[in-house]
């Protein structure tokens, strides 16, 4: 099946070659006759024609036949019955001998079968010859110029598909962002579902208790509500795709145009937390690492232990309390005008993300200059930090990238509360203020935006990764 | 521990590590700094900064605190002397620990603790437990207690006090038993007579007793089984580290005086309201103070502390055991089975926790049934993740190989063998995750969407709270503090945990 070694850089060469190993994933397979299909049929012809003088049965009935005059399989029935009776006898249970003979049958029909494949191919390679499949047939005429330049133009899909996979890189890349497209497609309907199963009925608390059943029809038809679950379900994805979410239940405005208002606010908040977070626990971790167990090491790691144990919200009041309330240095209040009023926020924001960077910094880094390559370092005389700067950090700093990616996740969820505590206007006190209608498609606009941020932050992530992590790249080109 | 013969003569360096092998220096260390901040927080509120007045009793509870802190100082100078110069900590400094036994009084419970430790040459996890144990149900009794200062008490209330009474009297009776007695590596047969007892006890709460009775239990029967050393070795590193052991106390204090306060507290004093006594500060009969419904504030956070425990469990175990069984199926079977069950966990992973518990409790409504399920799905895919991965590197171990070639199916394979030897990382992250549970628990509870309003739970104490900000500030202090406290618990423990059962700490 392999083509070989074909490690040209020449198209036509890599062509066979990749397509070759492409044929072990049942998926590949199917996506390339979709994509290929007027040249998988002129190959169907050829192969037909091919198999038709294959020698591979006129051998393999050869063998058979020489294999039942030499009472093979009676052999390797004594065989395997010997083999149960130990077994019975050893382990002492009861099995009965009619069992026996069942499972030998069994086993002499597989073993069979299994040596008569193996021999008809020895031999056939022993004639130099090789039995007519489909996938090599394909291959075989695709190592013939001729063939690839003719076929160029109708199979041009499948050539570009297969040329993307010959890219470690970007079959890396297209691998990656399928999945994130099915993550959010799952995550739209997970949500959906969610909500359409709920028992609430929004019309009925839009509308009020006195509202008639016409009123409530007409506010489902108006709605699509009344649609069945597929239909408001495709509607849903397509409205997620489109950015026309329709307008909202209540206050009737557009579900989307609100989204695009908040949403940058949030996002503005958690990445300026984020770039404070990692400025202040980056450093703290290194120092905690390299003074380990030492006094400051410990307040640092309690002071980070108390961080990640306060509750944003309490954080907040007692920020409001101190700061606003009994000092009168910052506002309560957010708003987009002051940075003075993006202080507290932030911080709130920052803490728990700062407290568990700081703790997997340390982590990280007592893991590091532990290895043998850093004793190495040091062993060639380098100072301190010299062996932290161009040897430690930057290893260290690998799982931490990945750590912060996960974390960016939470925080942009966790934003709701510090924006309810500051009176924010975001994406979380959005979803928040809708819930309790529920709003179905704001709710649902508000989550899957932000999953689908938080999916391309961390797709961005790993793909950095893949390009800088040597580990990843060779370990991307072996499969 | 060792002991070390030493001369007086002899130099100071051949002793340094005698300062990193008694345990006993780095608790009295962490001690003093614990003692040293409480009494300056005691200072600090004793004097009244606008009018520069003294607060009386306050500023008798700092020079209290004041002077054992000072006696602490001079005792771990006096043990680093010791140590320097014996190598081993001498009778008489061992013997200062019973006068520090009195700060008891003051309610100093670190200095106590460290107190106890000191006295005991030989500390073995049991002695821990039962000095923990004692300490528990005092602070159930004295917790208890502040409600003799309320207009009435619970139906139940003096009998209850007088049950409590009595087991700590029998506590204490089994501390000097396990001081005298416990410290081999077998017991006494006869010690089985108290170890009934200490099981019927902890129906209270007071899982110290549970503890210390299994590990009696262990050494009576004295047989040792695979698997009894390793319960000995994890409980030994545990019952030394004192942040978590101070952590376990909060929570086994905050799970005990769930269950006393069914009988020592009055439900009522929590969520009945009674208008004349409307925000109230602190006092003797309201020890912090009461809201805006006159309920009585320090009743309704015990009470909050049953929510938020049972929540913060339930939370975690149902996602544990859920996401466990999925991540060993896919660890455990082939690549497909792995693909599929992990890129449908995938979608879940894709939504932060706390938005897909809106989303969920949008739709289902919000009460605590759904709450907890709601925080237990989005912390599904962890569990799973963590699972898989231990799975995967348990399953290429001989004795599972040797299982499968003795006949075992696939199913016995991973549930007796491989996921009793991979439960180890679950167990730690569970702990872990609680802390993050409770405070989610509270965080939804405050937006509204958690616990009815009308339960007392601390998230909603909160949200009332934070309404008397400018007015009333303690309202949304004092369950902050209690939210804090239970949740640095279960993460000191997890963190202890973690280093107990890390094999590469060994």
């Amino acid at each position: 099946m392999e083509g070989g070694d074909v490690k040209t850089a020449d198209l036509p060469g890599l062509i066979p070659y990749t397509y070759g190993k492409m044929q072990h994933r049942h998926t590949y397979q199917f996506i390339l006759f979709i994509l290929g299909l007027p040249v998988y049929l002129y190959v169907f012809v050829i192969y037909l024609f091919r198999k038709k003088n294959d020698a591979y049965f006129s051998i393999r009935e050869e063998i058979k036949q020489s294999l039942l005059s030499s009472e093979y399989s009676e052999r390797m029935k004594l065989e395997f019955k010997d083999e149960l009776v130990q077994k019975r006898k050893f382990f002492n249970t009861d099995i009965s001998e009619k069992q026996i003979d069942n499972q030998v049958e069994k086993w002499t029909a597989e073993y069979f079968d299994k040596t008569l494949a193996e021999k008809t191919t020895k031999k056939l390679k022993e004639q130099g010859r090789e039995r007519v499949t489909f996938a090599g047939t394909f291959q075989q005429l695709l190592l013939k110029r001729l063939f690839l330049y003719l076929s160029f133009i109708p199979g041009l899909l499948m050539y570009s598909f297969i040329l993307l996979y010959s890219n470690p890189y970007i079959k890396y890349l297209v691998e990656r962002l399928f999945m994130t497209i099915f993550v959010v497609v799952g995550v739209v309907f997970f949500v959906f579902t969610i909500l359409y199963l709920s028992p609430f009925d929004p019309a009925a608390n839009i509308l009020g208790e006195t509202a008639t059943k016409d009123q409530i029809a007409a506010f489902n038809h108006l709605h699509g509500l009344d649609q069945p679950y597929f239909i408001q379900l495709w509607e849903a994805m397509k409205g997620i795709a489109t950015f026309d979410l329709g307008l909202s239940f209540e206050g009737k405005e557009d579900v989307a145009a609100s989204i695009a208002n908040r949403f940058p606010v949030t996002f503005k908040l958690t990445v300026i937390s984020l770039i404070m977070a990692v400025l202040v626990a980056i450093p703290i971790g290194i120092i905690s690492a390299m003074k380990r167990n030492s006094f400051l090491d410990y307040t640092f790691m309690f002071i980070a232990l108390i961080g990640l144990s306060i509750p944003n919200f309490w954080q907040g009041l007692l920020f409001i309390l101190g700061f606003s309330i009994k000092l009168k240095w910052l506002p309560a209040t957010f708003n987009p005008e002051s940075w003075l009023s993006m202080i507290m926020p932030v911080i709130v924001l920052g803490t728990a993300l700062t407290a568990s960077v700081a703790r997997m910094t340390r982590s990280s880094m007592l893991e590091v200059i532990n290895e043998d390559y850093i004793i190495t370092a040091k062993s060639k005389g380098l100072s301190q930090s010299q062996v932290l700067r161009k040897h430690a950090i930057g290893n260290a700093m690998i799982p931490i990238i990945t750590v912060i990616g996960l974390l960016f996740g939470g925080m942009l969820g966790g934003a709701a509360v510090t924006e309810k505590v500051f009176n924010i206007s975001g994406i979380g006190s959005y979803i928040v203020d809708k819930q309790f209608i529920p709003d179905i498609p704001a709710i649902m606009g508000g989550v899957v935006y932000v999953a689908i941020t938080i999916s391309l932050v961390n797709v961005i992530i790993d793909i950095m990764y893949a390009f800088f992590d040597p580990r990843i790249r060779s370990k991307m080109k072996q499969y | 521990m060792l002991n070390i013969k030493g001369k007086v003569h002899e130099n100071k360096n051949e002793h340094e590590h005698a300062l990193k092998l008694y345990v006993e220096y780095t608790q009295a260390n962490f001690t003093c700094i614990l003692s040293l901040i409480v009494t300056i927080v005691l200072l600090l509120a004793s004097i009244d900064i606008t009018s520069l007045t003294i607060k009386p009793y306050l500023f008798i509870a700092f020079v209290a605190y004041a002077i054992f802190t000072g006696m602490q100082i001079v005792i771990t100078q006096k043990i680093k002397k010791d140590l320097l110069m014996l190598g081993e900590i001498q009778k008489h400094t061992r013997k200062w620990g019973y006068i520090q036994l009195f700060s008891i009084l003051t309610g100093n419970i670190f200095i106590v603790i460290f107190a106890l430790n000191l006295i005991k040459m030989k500390q073995t996890p049991e002695y821990t437990f039962a000095v923990y144990m004692v300490l528990t149900q005092i602070a159930i009794i004295a917790i208890s207690a502040l409600n003799v200062f309320k207009p009435y008490v619970a139906n139940l209330f003096p009998i209850a006090m007088i049950v409590l009474f009595i087991i700590t009297l029998f506590q204490i009776a089994v501390l000097f038993i396990v001081a005298r007695y416990a410290n081999g590596h077998t017991v006494d047969q006869r010690m089985i007579f108290i170890v009934i007892p200490l099981f019927i006890i902890s129906v209270t709460g007071n899982f110290f007793a549970l503890l210390l009775g299994c590990s009696l239990l262990i050494k009576i029967r004295n047989n040792y089984r695979p698997g009894t050393g390793k319960w000995n070795g994890i409980w030994e590193k545990i019952s030394q580290n004192m942040t978590a052991m101070l952590g376990m106390l909060f929570i086994i204090v905050a799970f005990s005086i769930s269950i006393c306060s069914y009988f020592t507290f009055d439900y009522d004093m929590a969520v009945e309201n009674n208008y004349s006594a409307i925000l109230q500060s602190p006092s003797p009969a309201y020890p912090l103070g009461t809201d805006n419904f006159g309920r009585d504030v320090f009743s309704r956070i015990v009470f909050g502390a049953r929510i938020s425990l049972v929540v913060g469990i339930a939370s975690t175990a149902i996602p544990a055991v859920i996401g466990g069984i999925f991540g060993a199926l896919a660890g455990y079977y082939s690549q497909r089975t792995d693909n599929i069950i992990m890129r449908l966990l995938d979608v879940l992973y894709a939504i932060p926790g706390l938005l897909l518990a809106i989303a969920i409790i949008a739709a289902f409504g919000a009460n605590t049934i759904n709450l907890i399920l709601a925080l237990s799905v989005g912390s599904i895919p962890t569990y799973a993740r963590t699972m898989r991965a231990n799975v995967l590197m348990v399953s290429n171990y001989e004795f599972v190989d040797s299982a499968r070639a003795l006949g075992s199916s696939d199913l016995s394979i991973i549930f007796k063998y491989i996921v009793p030897n991979s439960l180890a990382p679950m167990i730690v992250k569970a702990t872990l995750t609680i802390g993050g549970a409770v405070i989610a628990t509270s965080s939804l509870s405050y937006l509204g969407l958690g616990v009815e309003p009308h339960i007392p739970e601390w998230g909603n104490i909160l949200k009332l709270g934070s309404e008397y900000l400018e007015s009333n500030s303690y309202l949304a202090i004092f369950p902050g503090f209690a939210i804090i406290a239970l949740v640095l618990s279960f993460n000191f423990l997890g963190d202890a945990l973690r280093d107990a059962l890390d094999p590469k700490m060994d």
